[in-house]
């Protein structure tokens, strides 16, 4: 096979899935997702490879590698490393250039973006240190009702009251949950209030940085349906339909990057 | 394998030993030989941590090697632990405060005062040969335990820990309560009801905020520290005058004096003169106690105000500083951000409001000592209201042309916690100027999702 053009790679090593993306000048040409280990160097190459191997490509053949994600530091492949609040702003831009604020919720953190027509930060703010209110959460709810994680939105979307929950910290709200299944609340009234909790702590976030339409949703949990619907009500907005899997958006910013990146070094015109 | 070690360049040494002496409180000097011996020779061996090149663990220190006085400040820090011990072999007392106060009383009464982080700092240099990991550990076991011991969560525990714990020679517990630190009553009552119940303990009472102007609130304050100051000649037997406690004010004034000096001509400079760390380690020798020795941070002090001096004028930029690097500007009690690995993301840090705030704080030096030096206390910037203490640090934030503000207060530090969020609102209204907020783990192990968010936050610049 005979390799031509511009490739440029993006990197995303979450707590929870390694992600990349590779873009072939302007368009998004192969992508790659996979469980995050303990390595997050392993992890980080295993998710390049992937997206390598869909593309026909070798590492040689890229131009420039951009990591990014709490893995970043330990990404000896990549050629620089971003923050990943850079990357969803430029990932987001680069899909839908109306949007002006992001909302990405991965497996240990949760932020509130704000940017500009050209995909630049202008502000944004963070959950602190405790998992609440991130995909971490919910994977721990998924597993005091012994269901899929990938069916807690939908299970929520079916509930008919929402049972009003505390969002203040992981452990409390399980103990909490149990509680109230022992007292006879529905699971689905159950977890549209976890979800509607979680909601209202993130427009807790924006309470600081603002929100201005477009609005977007990335990260691993925008998957989740009921999430989505639950911060469409808190923030009163409504949210844009990805175009690919939300949970590549970082990486996808990260390419975007490394394009830009290696425009500036001279690599590619 | 060992780990690798930074050592400083033998084609520096020549200028360094051209440079002046420490002097210390005892008379004793130390000559830039000795310094050089021990920066290149014995501090490696018994502080690898310190040296150990580590790109994401620990900070950079000082490696600004053309910078002399760079060098002593290092070699202050890593001495400090020995020199603490024999301060006490030869009977000094030695003072555990707390809440931000000026040191002056301290060395009126002959006593070497130690806020919660040097009390670490003496502690953590007990122990030699340890990597920055170990260290890290080691240091994080030690804040463990404090929280079990003392069943509450603050910045600072580890301090009464050790004293609890008799591994650190402390004469007396005398915090000014009520200043600033919300957990300072909370150690006190915990170092109560410790085991190590015969160290002394006065709790220096402080008038709540926004009485400055008010002479009873003056007079009640300089109360308590006569009663400070006789608690301090009980420990040491000897009887301090009034007149002691003037030339204490008036030397720490000197010190606040120059420090002042030496940031304003760091700011007035268009090329950063030193990194961030530098600046830091400079400018607070102003408050003659970072070393516990008035004496020693005096005297480099007057040798750094020369140097920097020179450094703006011949455009010098600082060791490891990018070209036309972010200027931030850090808010909040006992923080700081990771220096040499913001500088590696395109920044650098400007300014402090913590302790800066008493060290432009000059106290009058006609008068009743007492009565001066309780009315400049309670008129420190940093200790006032909300809406003074925010236009207070919009003046420094301009004078030091920042170009970002991050407000950082630790887990547990409830009085930071709540004004953050008015403070930060009033200076981003009044400057544009944009701001974060972050909430800082206690747990020592903290450093990459801290440093994500300081790295976002520099991009956005």
């Amino acid at each position: 096979m005979t390799i031509s053009g511009n490739y440029f790679a993006g990197v995303d090593v979450g707590s929870l899935a390694a992600k990349s993306v590779i873009l072939k000048d302007g368009e998004i040409f192969a992508t790659g997702l996979v469980q995050s280990g303990v390595n997050s160097v392993e992890s980080g190459l295993n998710a390049l490879n992937l997206a390598l191997e869909t593309a026909g490509l070798k590492k040689e053949d890229l131009t420039y590698i951009v990591g990014t994600g709490y893995g970043r530091v330990s990404a000896p492949y990549a050629n620089k490393a971003v923050t990943e609040i850079t990357c969803h702003a430029k990932g987001t831009n680069y899909l839908h250039p109306t949007v002006r604020t992001i909302i990405d919720m991965g497996g240990q953190d949760c932020k509130a973006i704000r940017i500009d027509p050209d995909g630049a930060v202008v502000d944004f703010a963070m959950n602190d240190k405790c998992a609440a209110g991130t995909g971490r959460f919910l994977e721990v709810m998924a597993g005091v009702f012994k269901v899929k994680l990938e069916d807690l939105g939908s299970i929520a979307l079916s509930a008919t009251d929402t049972v009003p929950m505390s969002s203040t910290c992981t452990v409390f709200a399980e103990s909490e949950t149990i509680s109230l299944v022992a007292r006879g609340e529905k699971p689905e009234n159950i977890l549209n209030g976890i979800h509607h909790s979680i909601a209202n702590r993130i427009a807790g976030l924006f309470s600081r940085v603002g929100i201005e339409s477009d609005v977007f949703f990335s990260g691993g949990v925008a998957k989740n349906s009921g999430m989505k619907t639950a911060i469409e009500q808190a923030l009163k907005v409504s949210i844009v339909k990805p175009e690919i899997d939300p949970q590549l958006i970082g990486a996808l910013g990260a390419a975007v990057i490394a394009r830009n990146f290696a425009k500036k070094e001279g690599l590619w015109v | 394998m060992g780990k690798q070690l930074f050592r400083y360049s033998e084609a520096n040494k020549e200028g360094f030993l051209d440079s002046d002496n420490i002097t210390f409180n005892d008379g004793s000097i130390v000559t830039p030989e000795e310094i050089w011996h021990y920066l290149t020779v014995e501090g490696p061996v018994k502080y690898p941590s310190a040296f150990e090149v580590n790109l994401y663990q620990g900070n950079r220190g000082s490696r600004d090697e053309t910078l002399p006085t760079s060098l002593k400040t290092r070699y202050l820090g890593l001495t400090f632990s020995a020199r603490m011990e024999k301060a006490k072999d030869n009977g000094k007392s030695i003072a555990f405060i707390q809440g931000g106060q000026a040191v002056d009383p301290y060395t009126a009464a002959d006593t070497i005062a130690l806020r919660p982080g040097l009390v670490n700092q003496w502690n953590n240099g007990l122990e030699y040969g340890n990597d920055i990991n170990k260290e890290n550990l080691r240091r994080k076991k030690s804040k463990e335990k404090a929280f079990h011991d003392m069943s509450f969560e603050a910045c600072q525990t580890g301090g009464y820990e050790h004293v609890q714990a008799g591994n650190l020679r402390i004469d007396v517990i005398a915090p000014y309560t009520v200043l600033r630190c919300s957990d300072v009553s909370y150690g006190v009552e915990a170092h109560r009801h410790g085991p190590n119940k015969d160290v002394k303990l006065l709790n220096v009472d402080f008038p709540l905020r926004n009485q400055a102007d008010k002479p009873w609130a003056i007079e009640y304050f300089a109360g308590n520290l006569r009663r400070l100051v006789h608690t301090l000649d009980e420990v040491t037997g000897r009887k301090t005058t009034e007149d002691d406690l003037l030339k204490a004010i008036k030397l720490h004034n000197e010190g606040r004096r120059l420090g002042t000096e030496l940031a304003e001509l760091w700011w007035s400079a268009d090329i950063p003169p030193t990194n961030s760390d530098d600046r830091a380690s400079l400018v607070s020798l102003g408050n003659l106690e970072t070393h516990g020795d008035v004496q020693a941070s005096l005297s480099v002090l007057k040798e750094a105000r020369k140097f920097i001096a020179e450094r703006v004028k011949n455009g010098v930029k600082g060791h490891a500083v990018t070209d036309n690097p972010k200027r931030l500007f850090i808010l909040g009690s006992c923080v700081g951000i990771n220096g040499s690995r913001s500088e590696d993301a395109g920044a650098i840090v400007v300014g402090r409001d913590d302790q800066w705030s008493h060290c432009s704080s000059l106290v009058e030096e006609e008068g009743d000592p007492y009565y001066n030096l309780a009315k400049t206390t309670l008129e420190y910037p940093y200790e006032q209201g909300i809406e003074k203490r925010a236009q207070w640090t919009i003046e420094q934030i301009r004078k030091s042309r920042a170009d970002g503000v991050i407000f950082i207060h630790n887990w547990g530090c409830n009085t930071q916690a709540a004004i953050s969020r008015p403070i930060v609102d009033i200076i981003k209204r009044e400057t544009g100027i944009p701001t974060y907020i972050h909430e800082r783990d206690l747990h020592g192990l903290r450093d990459e999702q801290e440093q994500n968010r300081v790295n976002a936050f520099i991009e956005m610049l």
